[in-house]
């Protein structure tokens, strides 16, 4: 771990290096170009088959609606709910000084997930407003995401820095903690919810419509807009707590401004979209390999290369199996887990 | 229609027939019948029923009956439909399952003018009728070209209502949908297999519970369930009727100690179409065929 932070700090000083941000800066726009194609690849591919170019301007009345209120809002949704997963990502790898905190792995999905799930089982016997229902289960979602991530930084704080092995086991824990909770709300379920449960788990974009996905959109981007202002912040923090303290960043409010805007982000995501794993892992990653560690690129790069990578693993799931599609998180995690493992076999070597 | 009373007695069913049917569009026929995407196995076997199969466009994967059914186009789960895939088969009805969703998906595919039809779901007898007439009405079918089968289906039901009796107290069965490690999962009150066995005539073993629950050792002892029924899928991976009269949690029943496991097609029993009244009939014929030989 010695040897890991010194490459960190050595890494860190230079990045200051002009070189370096004018590379980063091409990796940007090259992120933003492919970020572009994608957008352009998924509003012309589907079940439907729409011109390369017609998407301007739709034959059809058929096409029109398929493209702007099925595809567009399905595809808006997918984009923000991959960058939500890939800043959250990479901000928590920040916060935890580690480069295996993924909002899946650790927990944070699943808090979110048994907030959701607690919300199909008992929300029709809630007696809330009518107006509220519909921001029931994000704000259910995110308050389950916020208590999973405080607990995991009060542990962190309780004994001092994690290590790899730790925070992996602690995700293991929590999330079979969640699984705990989810299992017995399965069991109170009756045969429709279950399978409602079932599919809602398994993650997909097909229910999103723009009502939903644009307070969704919001929402993330509030909090992600959040987490930007502290890109700063969070590379001085990687020279640790106490230097970072010394030099004049205020660590217990960043780490509890990181908890709060991560848990939301990805909370909000998850009510809509279920669990979608791998993309907090491998994206952060994927940018720090090419690009640098600094904040100020991993965390644009990031949101972009997530939203890409996400709305083609949607585009696959909608297109492969038509005119049925598979649930997204298995393409995601098919691409997701493989680099996983290569990733801890290049975290052992070095 | 002078009679001041008659008239009233009419209002009200006709205000009734509303409520029974209160997100259900079965009371008129649809639009245009003419290009069908079900969602839902028994409405395909409804349609292969009546002979309206050539409307068909698309099933969705519980539509494993009949055979020639499963070489359509399949949408993917009934609950978990795509919008698109749907809209690239061009129908003009989409017709499904009580329980067909997402409901966000409906309403997109209902926004691009494709009108969506839920069929209403009730597990008895009269519900599986009620379910072909609904399909009749939607179709705009002549009553009286659809009068044989609708009678050849009363037939059945009357001859199920004979209740199945052991020595004058009812046979208890259990169904169960698999035997898993954690144990077998059984159907309670208010599930599609209640209701089949309500049909069969027999008494449901785990009625002191609702919906499908994992069954415990003991509460699998205390049900002592005179028959088992097992759908073919669950009964396979349990290992056959040997593995499931082995297996410690059904070993100590009286079904487990005479072999009395009666194995069938899932969607046969539990889709309430057509073929689930059948599927009483032979089940109980198996049950007072092997009871008279006791």
């Amino acid at each position: 771990m010695v040897s890991a932070s010194f490459s960190l700090k050595k890494k860190f000083t230079t990045l200051v290096e002009v070189k370096r941000q004018r590379s980063q800066r091409l990796y940007l726009v090259c992120f933003f170009l492919v970020f572009l194609l994608v957008v352009f690849l998924s509003l012309t591919n589907g079940a439907i088959s729409i011109g390369l170019f017609d998407f301007l301007e739709p034959e059809s009345q058929l096409q029109k609606t398929v493209l702007y209120e099925i595809r567009s809002p399905r595809i808006f949704l997918a984009g923000f709910v991959g960058a939500s997963l890939s800043i959250a990502g990479a901000a928590l790898q920040g916060l935890f000084r580690n480069p295996l905190a993924d909002p899946g792995l650790i927990g944070v999905s699943s808090g979110a997930a048994l907030g959701a799930v607690a919300v199909i089982v008992f929300g029709s016997v809630l007696s809330v407003n009518e107006s509220f229902r519909p921001y029931l289960m994000p704000v259910a979602a995110i308050c389950g995401a916020i208590v999973v991530t405080s607990f995991l930084y009060s542990f962190a704080r309780r004994y001092g820095e994690f290590n790899v092995a730790t925070i992996l086991l602690l995700g293991i824990a929590i999330n079979s903690l969640a699984t705990v909770g989810i299992g017995a709300f399965q069991y109170l379920s009756d045969d429709g919810e279950l399978r409602t449960l079932t599919f809602w788990m398994m993650g997909s974009f097909s229910r999103s419509m723009w009502f939903t996905a644009l307070h969704t959109g919001t929402i993330i981007l509030m909090s992600c807009l959040w987490l930007a202002r502290d890109r700063r912040n969070l590379d001085l923090l990687q020279l640790g707590e106490h230097e970072a303290q010394h030099l004049g960043v205020s660590v217990n409010h960043l780490k509890r401004r990181i908890i709060l805007c991560s848990a939301t982000a990805v909370g909000a995501g998850v009510a809509l979209a279920g669990m979608i794993g791998f993309v907090g892992l491998v994206v952060p990653h994927l940018v720090r390999l090419l690009g640098g560690v600094s904040h100020q690129y991993v965390l644009p790069a990031s949101a972009l290369l997530g939203a890409s990578i996400m709305m083609l693993a949607d585009l696959v799931s909608r297109t492969i199996v038509v005119p049925a599609e598979l649930p997204v998180s298995l393409v995601t995690s098919a691409i997701g887990a493989p680099f996983f493992l290569w990733l801890i076999s290049r975290v052992r070597s070095s | 229609m002078t009679n001041p009373p008659l008239r009233l007695i009419v209002q009200i069913q006709v205000a009734l027939s509303f409520l029974m049917y209160p997100a259900f569009g079965c009371v008129e026929p649809a639009d245009n019948p003419s290009r069908i995407a079900l969602a839902g196995g028994s409405l395909t076997e409804i349609l292969y029923f009546l002979g309206e199969q050539n409307r068909i466009v698309a099933v969705d994967s519980t539509s494993n009956f009949p055979q020639e059914a499963t070489e359509f186009p399949s949408v993917g789960y009934v609950r978990n439909l795509s919008a698109e895939g749907l809209l690239s088969l061009d129908p003009t009805l989409i017709l499904g399952e009580h329980d067909m969703g997402p409901p966000e998906v409906l309403d997109q595919v209902s926004s691009a003018g494709v009108q969506t039809v839920r069929v209403p779901e009730e597990f008895t007898p009269e519900g599986i009728v009620e379910k072909v007439r609904c399909v009749i009405r939607v179709l705009g079918l002549d009553e009286n070209r659809t009068a044989g089968q609708i009678s050849t289906l009363i037939k059945t039901i009357h001859t199920l209502e004979r209740p199945i009796e052991n020595k004058g107290a009812p046979l208890k069965v259990a169904f169960l949908l698999g035997i898993q490690d954690s144990g077998p999962l059984g159907a309670g009150t208010n599930t599609s297999a209640d209701g089949l066995l309500a049909m069969v005539g027999v008494e449901n073993a785990f009625k002191d519970f609702e919906g499908w629950k994992p069954v415990s050792p003991e509460s699998m002892a205390i049900a002592n369930p005179d028959y088992i029924v097992i759908p073919t899928r669950g009964a396979k991976s349990a290992g056959g009727i040997d593995g499931i009269v082995q297996h410690p949690v059904i070993r100590l029943t009286k079904a487990g100690q005479r072999r009395q496991i009666i194995i069938r097609d899932g969607m046969e029993m539990l889709g309430f179409g057509p073929r689930t009244l059948y599927s009483a009939e032979e089940i109980a014929k198996t049950m007072s065929i092997s009871r008279i030989s006791d």
